[in-house]
């Protein structure tokens, strides 16, 4: 059928093209048509059965990421239900670090102030149109003084609106514009400025530095942007922290501060501290990007007729459950109202500490942990 | 072989539209399934019960279905709930579309769009009226292609892709209208909801869910600007209750999404079951799931229509298993109030107000040093379709139960777009079966795992079909919530399962990744 024929072709042509190219510096640019593919590399594989199974390869190569930033991506897709094993999560990170670093949401080289629009490539996690303009950050610093001297008195410091003065990050001039076109067509009609000069005076190469600035104010309220940390967790109490710890949290029946916790508060940053004390099964990142080790779920399985067999939980659901046992070997079993099954998780008490914990406590905690260096 | 189409295609939209009174509520098509629900009341319940809970272990694979028979060549994941009539099964991934025969899983056409961008998170299948097929695009378009051989008609833009708009919902015709809703949830920009007229794609009406300023339901932000900016998403196809003329829509969440400093208020209509008057887009009655939400729980699961008594008065019924953990029976005549109960234990709300809407409780909003809240952002359900089943009275939703911490990152007193978010979480997951009348979980059965997102079917078998987090399709007995049969699909199902009868012969489809699986009961 013709309609199935050409675009088999096109796919193609496009699959052709991205496995030419290396994807830091993809040109033409990536059209956003769903059949983007994850880099070749070593790891793709586990990378497109882990991911793959909620979402295609575009939303994750949008945007490239440090080894930190990766991990918490993947610690936030672990809680939003994405399946692996500890082993394929660490390939992943290893996959995406190496693959997708951060010079891969570098500008590129268009930086031309006010040219006509330049097909880029996306810099937005899969959102917005595929000719998205690339924000260049040196025009943008020079867009910044341009918008200090004429523009932030009304429009304010992070051109979100003030008073009267409309908010430009929620602006159609400025979302539609691309290198100034927009922009430079509205300052043209006259409008106010700080020094009195007149608007349409602005030169091309200083219309197009402020539409990269105003376009990097866009940006920095996008999930990706750079308000996104956390700001301080270091709010609490260390002595209620400490006093919790030993009495009502009842943390010091498995813990001790001079023993397994000795040195926490140097392990982790204390937003990740507060992370792992409140989700210790999850993926987590100690100071410098290594995985934090996590202790696996235990399960005994006792068969009608037979001993039972311990070992590491490999998977269980309503109808099998799989093990491997201290010597690495693996047993499965169809589960049947005979076959007893007890399972074992080391942080069974942490998951029911969740409906107990009142946000004062975790905070006061956090302030008590902090203090183990 | 067109005019037969034409006429069954007719036919099966005449039943819908014209003379879907309560009685025929409870008896949609069997040989079809014309619409993402399989009728305008969003039960996905079915008549059929040739397979059934004493048979179903007899349940056998009938066709397999791969797109792009590569498998990889189109990623992510069948996230449409395909729509069948005259035999012929439609479905989409973002960008493309597929028409398969019914029967056999074998390929008829495949179209593709080529796209300008937007966002490809998924896209939940077509609208068919006539002999013409609807989709969204990621790029904000509206598609009608050909049914019989995928060529376009026409396309019409929908939404601003600058503004970061997308198009993933499913369109819902319903009389001469197409339903179409929008998607975005990057930068704070107003939801609508638009009814386009199924020959020429032309604007018959456009619902703002932002009231404007002086309109009821203003007093509920701090100001204009606020209000125009404000979200509410819609996400998910639109019910329909043709005796009153009303269509029934889950609105998605207040924007700037976790930072809500700057939009104090309620935020109507954000996070809201509303009414709206099919023919005119007015609003008749609105009912606020989560006031002045903080967390992303989108009020848009699907509003589920049914009749039934409630207080020892039968009434024309509206059920909602919400995304903040709360169960909502409403009057859907006027939108009054009958139950609201939690389908999973949370701890955000201090009890629920004299309308039945939760009361927000403001420590457990996102805070800077963090807030330990459940549901987590994803919700006690989301977008993956629940069930009724008339037969027992069940409302079922595969529901997930999980804590996160909820900051503030941005503390602005103007925080704009995502200036906060949640991180990390535990979560568990089960099949809750809810008795309407009451909201009470009658039965609940708990996965091993969690993260499961699947839609649920019930049938007259004495059946639900639901997914596990491990990958399993299972029928349990609707009754008692035993699992009877069960099938490892290698993929976590993506989509709602559906049912049809073709042939004597009643198939059960679900799509798994980028594998659409066709079961077929053989046996007697």
């Amino acid at each position: 059928m013709s309609v199935s024929a050409g675009i088999v072709q096109s796919t193609a042509i496009l699959l052709a093209a991205l496995s030419c190219a290396p994807l830091v510096d993809a040109q033409p640019p990536r059209p956003s048509t769903g059949t983007a593919q994850f880099p070749d590399a070593p790891g793709k594989d586990v990378v497109q059965k882990v991911c793959g199974a909620c979402h295609g390869a575009e939303v994750t190569i949008a945007k490239g990421r440090t080894r930190q930033q990766w991990g918490e991506v993947i610690a936030s897709m672990v809680a939003r239900g994405a399946k692996g094993t500890d082993q394929e999560f660490a390939q992943v990170l290893d996959y995406l670090t190496k693959n997708l670093p951060v010079e891969a949401n570098a500008p590129g080289p268009s930086a031309v102030a006010a040219g006509p629009a330049l097909p880029v490539r996306r810099q937005t996690p899969g959102a917005g149109p595929a000719d998205v303009q690339v924000v260049d950050t040196a025009a943008a610093d020079r867009g910044k003084t341009v918008y200090i001297a004429e523009c932030i008195t009304c429009h304010g410091q992070k051109a979100r609106g003030k008073d009267d003065a409309p908010d430009l990050v929620r602006s159609l001039v400025i979302l539609h514009d691309r290198y100034g076109n927009s922009i430079g067509a509205f300052l043209k009609k006259g409008h106010p400025t700080q020094s009195g000069r007149p608007s349409a005076s602005l030169k091309e190469t200083e219309v197009g530095d402020l539409s990269h600035f105003l376009h990097q104010r866009v940006a920095d309220t996008l999930r990706s942007g750079p308000y996104s940390k956390v700001i301080n967790v270091m709010t609490g109490d260390a002595k209620a922290g400490s006093l919790y710890f030993s009495g009502a949290g009842k943390c010091n029946v498995c813990h001790s501060p001079t023993r397994d916790l000795a040195g926490i508060g140097s392990k982790y940053d204390p937003p990740t501290l507060q992370q792992r004390f409140l989700f210790p099964g999850g993926i987590g990142f100690v100071r410098g990007g290594g995985v934090a080790r996590t202790r696996p779920v235990m399960v005994t399985v006792t068969p009608p007729s037979g001993k039972s067999v311990t070992g590491v939980l490999d998977k269980i659901d309503d109808f099998s459950v799989s093990l491997r046992d201290a010597g690495g070997e693996y047993h499965a079993y169809e589960r049947t109202p005979q076959l007893k099954v007890v399972k074992d998780d080391p942080y069974a008490a942490h998951h029911e500490l969740l409906d107990r914990y009142t946000d004062k406590n975790i905070h006061d905690v956090i302030a008590y942990l902090a203090t183990l260096k | 072989m067109l005019k037969q189409f034409l006429c069954v295609v007719a036919t099966a939209m005449t039943l819908i539209a014209q003379s879907l009174d309560s009685a025929k509520l409870l008896q949609p098509p069997t040989d079809s399934w014309p619409t993402y629900n399989g009728d305008y009341s969003g039960r996905r319940f079915s008549t059929l019960s040739k397979i059934n809970s004493s048979n179903v272990g007899a349940l056998s694979l009938g066709w397999v279905y791969r797109i792009g028979s590569g498998g990889a060549a189109f990623g992510g994941a069948i996230k449409a709930t395909p729509v069948v009539v005259d035999g012929v099964m439609y479905f989409t991934i973002p960008d493309h579309v597929w028409a398969i025969d019914a029967r056999t899983g074998r390929e008829i056409w495949q179209y593709s769009w080529q796209s300008k961008g937007g966002e490809h998170i998924g896209n939940r299948g077509v609208g068919v009226y006539g002999k013409w097929l609807y989709f969204e695009t990621p790029d904000c378009n509206l598609v009608s292609l050909n049914l019989n051989d995928g060529k376009e008609r026409w396309h019409k833009s929908i939404c601003d892709l600058d503004q970061m708009y997308f198009g993933s919902v499913a369109p819902v015709v319903m009389k001469n209208h197409v339903i179409v809703g929008v998607s975005g949830d990057d930068l704070d920009i107003p939801g609508y909801l638009e009814s386009r007229d199924p020959e020429t794609g032309e604007l018959q009406w456009h619902w703002s869910v932002m009231p404007k300023p002086g309109e009821p339901g203003s007093e509920t932000w701090p100001n204009a600007e606020a209000m125009a900016h404000g979200g509410g998403m819609t996400w998910v196809p639109s019910t329909y209750d043709p005796e009153l003329n009303l269509l029934y829509l889950g609105t998605g969440n207040p924007q700037p999404v976790i930072a809500g400093k700057a939009r104090q208020g309620e935020n109507l209509y954000t996070e809201s079951i509303v009414a709206l008057d099919l023919d005119t887009g007015k609003m008749k009655w609105h009912f606020q799931s989560s006031p002045h939400d903080t967390h992303d729980w989108d009020a848009v699961q699907t509003p589920v229509l049914f009749d039934g008594d409630v207080n020892g008065a039968k009434r024309k019924l509206l059920a909602q298993a919400s995304r903040n953990g709360y169960f909502f029976v409403l009057d859907r005549t006027n939108g009054k109030n009958l139950v609201s109960k939690e389908f999973v234990k949370t701890n955000w709300a201090k009890g629920v107000d004299s309308k039945g809407q939760p009361i927000p409780n403001p420590a457990k909003e996102p805070q800077i040093d963090g807030a330990l809240v459940t549901p987590n952002q994803g919700g006690a359900a989301n977008w993956p379709p629940p069930s009724f089943s008339p037969q027992t009275g069940l409302f079922y939703i595969n529901a997930s139960r999980g804590f996160s911490v909820y900051y503030i990152y941005d503390d602005d007193d103007k925080p704009e777009g995502w200036g906060g978010n949640d991180k990390g979480g535990w979560a568990e997951a089960m099949l809750q079966a809810i008795d309407y009348k009451t909201g009470a979980v009658r039965w609940s059965h708990k996965w091993e795992g969690s993260g499961i997102r699947s839609g649920v079917l019930s049938t007259a078998g004495n059946l639900v079909f639901a997914c596990d987090p491990s990958n399993n399709l299972i029928a349990l007995d609707a009754t008692i919530g035993k699992p009877l049969w069960h099938v490892n699909l290698g993929n976590a199902m993506s989509n709602g399962p559906i049912t049809y009868e073709l042939d004597g012969k009643q198939y059960l489809v679900v799509g798994a990744g980028d594998t659409m699986f066709g079961f077929i009961m053989n046996g007697k």
